[in-house]
């Protein structure tokens, strides 16, 4: 049994759904703030995802980190060494999406060349009349990011737990290849 | 010549660890043995703690790693694991394929209790193989 712990930064654009897609990882799907109200700093929350088929476990520390651009930069000092990342985007707004390239700069210049798995979610999938990106270009382009692409809808609470699952797993995979590379070490 | 020697074969024990992959355990830290080894299992700061069975005089520590980057030992002299003073800390280097051997001085401190804090790595997870102690 192993029990891992990981530092996940939540980032995106204002207004696309980082905090009601956090609250719902958190609350276990039971909560959708229906409120608007505008995360200013960084909030931490923490969920345990286990790994299915095993008896290991993932501890996400997630960091949801505001999206409006004049907070950004007094946010990234809180943000340390991230472990996973969540970007997210809505995916009824094309500059939210088109933004996602400057959040991964953001984040892969905290990163220091490390390893950091991630996933891309579109949120909102709910508002299917109004949505101006099309999965297709979205997962083509989280592919290119190395990024597993997911959609969610925060306020049907549908397939919220995805992203977090992709999480862990990564971030478990990692740790097993890592003890692999460490068991084959020769001394020093 | 000083006498190198694993902190168990002086009775000694591992009585905290900040991670734990229950086929890594802390106890490999301290059985003289390389191959064997404690893992971290995520984040920083990571710590263990080194209790020995009466206060040690302690002249300096070799740390068998892998992917530590900076690490602070602390000291106290009580029975229980608290009220630590620091005393000393190091940059370890990167190596890759093989694992970072250190040699730190303590300049003699006696302890009965020592605290390693490894507050940041070259990677998200790392190892240690074995603390020996020159007393």
């Amino acid at each position: 049994m192993v029990k891992l712990r990981a530092r996940c930064l939540l980032v995106g654009d204002a207004a696309v759904g980082k905090s009601a897609l956090s609250h719902i990882f958190y609350s276990d799907g039971t909560l959708f703030q229906k409120n608007y109200s505008m995360t200013t700093g960084v909030e931490l929350l923490m969920k345990c995802v286990n790994i299915p088929e095993t008896n290991d476990s993932v501890e996400l520390y997630i960091i949801d980190s505001a999206g409006k651009e004049t907070l950004v930069e007094a946010c990234e000092k809180m943000w340390g060494k991230p472990s996973l990342l969540c970007l997210v985007f809505d995916l009824t707004s094309e500059q939210s999406f088109a933004n996602c390239s400057r959040w991964m700069e953001r984040v892969r210049a905290r990163c220091q060349g490390l390893q950091v798995p991630g996933v891309l979610v579109g949120n909102k999938s709910d508002l299917s009349a109004r949505r101006e990106v099309q999965a297709s270009v979205a997962k083509e382009w989280a592919q290119s990011q190395g990024l597993e692409y997911h959609e969610t809808s925060a306020k049907e609470m549908e397939n919220c737990d995805a992203p977090l699952l992709t999480l862990a797993r990564a971030f478990h995979s990692l740790y097993q290849e890592r003890r692999e590379t460490i068991q084959n070490l020769n001394p020093g | 010549m000083m006498i190198e020697s694993s902190p168990s074969s002086l009775g000694a024990k591992v009585v905290l660890a900040a991670s734990s992959d229950e086929n890594h355990p802390p106890e490999n830290i301290i059985d003289g043995n390389t191959k064997t080894f404690w893992m971290s299992t995520g984040m920083f700061p990571q710590e263990f703690v080194i209790r020995f069975a009466e206060p040690t005089t302690i002249a300096a520590v070799t740390v068998d790693s892998y992917n530590v980057k900076h690490l602070k030992i602390e000291k106290n002299m009580s029975q229980n694991a608290s009220q630590f003073e620091p005393v000393t800390e190091k940059e370890f280097e990167y190596t890759e394929g093989h694992l970072q051997s250190n040699a730190i001085s303590l300049n003699g401190s006696s302890a009965t209790h020592l605290r390693f804090i490894i507050t940041s790595g070259y990677d998200h997870f790392v190892s240690v193989h074995r603390v020996s102690v020159k007393n």
